[in-house]
């Protein structure tokens, strides 16, 4: 538990979480959700994050949607587990601008990592609200067996 | 009066970069200026580049540290004042990588207009890193 946390993302501190890392700026959350532990993703122009090839350099959500799209995931209905695949959930803020990116674990949890800070798993709301916004895209992709 | 004894409420400077309206950053920064006044009069503030660097890199780290975003991370005040001390800083950015890697490249290449990171190395903080103190020993800098 941690009350800088819980203090930054009020709704963590009604809900059951835990920190499963140390901080580090190795990797942000659209990196974990994508399953990459070794570099910071986002759409910026030049050398300073990683973004898949041929995707838009835009912070909107349809170039993270394309982003996820690279990797297998295609936009889907809902957050609930589906066996065989695996999810992740983009949030925007008020002016529909991504902030952030989520993982669902098999358990149906989630699991994201907080910028440069910790990863934590997580319910799917508790991280909604004025630093993230709100989920407003659920992606899957198939789990290869 | 130490520095130590300045406690900024948290709310404030987290809130004062993310999720609030135009009218409650003014209020915010105004707040936090105030404060600032307050408690670290012109007479007592940080002189040389090294202490002013350290002050806005702290300022910096701590409140971009949930953010995924680089652009926000860059436009931070912090960080733009820091590119705005120029190539002085330089030494002290590469000391700072090499000590506590983090996102300063952008603050290096704005004032350089070096970009020595390899294509596929972007996003790779360390290899990134080291690339920039390779390109700083290139340079005969010394931090």
């Amino acid at each position: 538990m941690s009350e800088d946390l819980e203090f930054v993302f009020p709704h963590l501190a009604r809900s059951a979480y835990a920190i499963t890392s140390p901080s580090t700026p190795e990797y942000n959350c659209i990196a974990w959700a994508a399953g990459d532990a070794e570099r910071w993703w986002w759409p910026v122009a030049g050398s300073f994050a990683y973004w898949p090839p041929n995707i838009p350099l835009q912070e909107s959500l349809d170039a993270f949607i394309k982003a996820f799209g690279s990797i297998g995931f295609t936009p889907c209905g809902d957050a609930n587990v589906e066996q065989g695949c695996e999810k992740i959930v983009l949030y925007v803020d008020e002016n529909g601008k991504p902030t952030h990116a989520a993982r669902q674990l098999p358990n149906g949890r989630w699991t994201s990592k907080l910028g440069k800070s910790q990863d934590i798993e997580h319910e799917l709301e508790s991280l909604s609200g004025a630093v993230y916004g709100v989920v407003a895209q659920v992606l899957k992709r198939p789990i290869d067996e | 009066m130490s520095m130590a004894t300045i406690r900024s409420p948290q709310a404030l400077e987290y809130l004062s970069v993310v999720g609030m309206s135009r009218d409650s950053k003014v209020v915010t920064e105004q707040w936090l200026k105030s404060e600032e006044h307050y408690w670290l009069p012109i007479t007592r503030r940080p002189h040389g580049d090294a202490e002013k660097f350290q002050a806005l890199a702290e300022t910096w780290r701590r409140e971009v540290q949930f953010l995924s975003s680089v652009t926000e991370m860059v436009l931070h005040s912090a960080y733009q004042r820091i590119i705005g001390m120029g190539a002085a800083v330089v030494p002290h950015l590469l000391r700072e990588l090499e000590r506590r890697p983090d996102h300063w490249f952008w603050a290096l290449t704005a004032i350089t207009g070096a970009d020595p990171v390899k294509p596929e190395d972007r996003g790779k903080l360390r290899k990134m890193t080291d690339a920039w103190l390779r390109w700083g020993k290139e340079q005969g800098l010394t931090w």
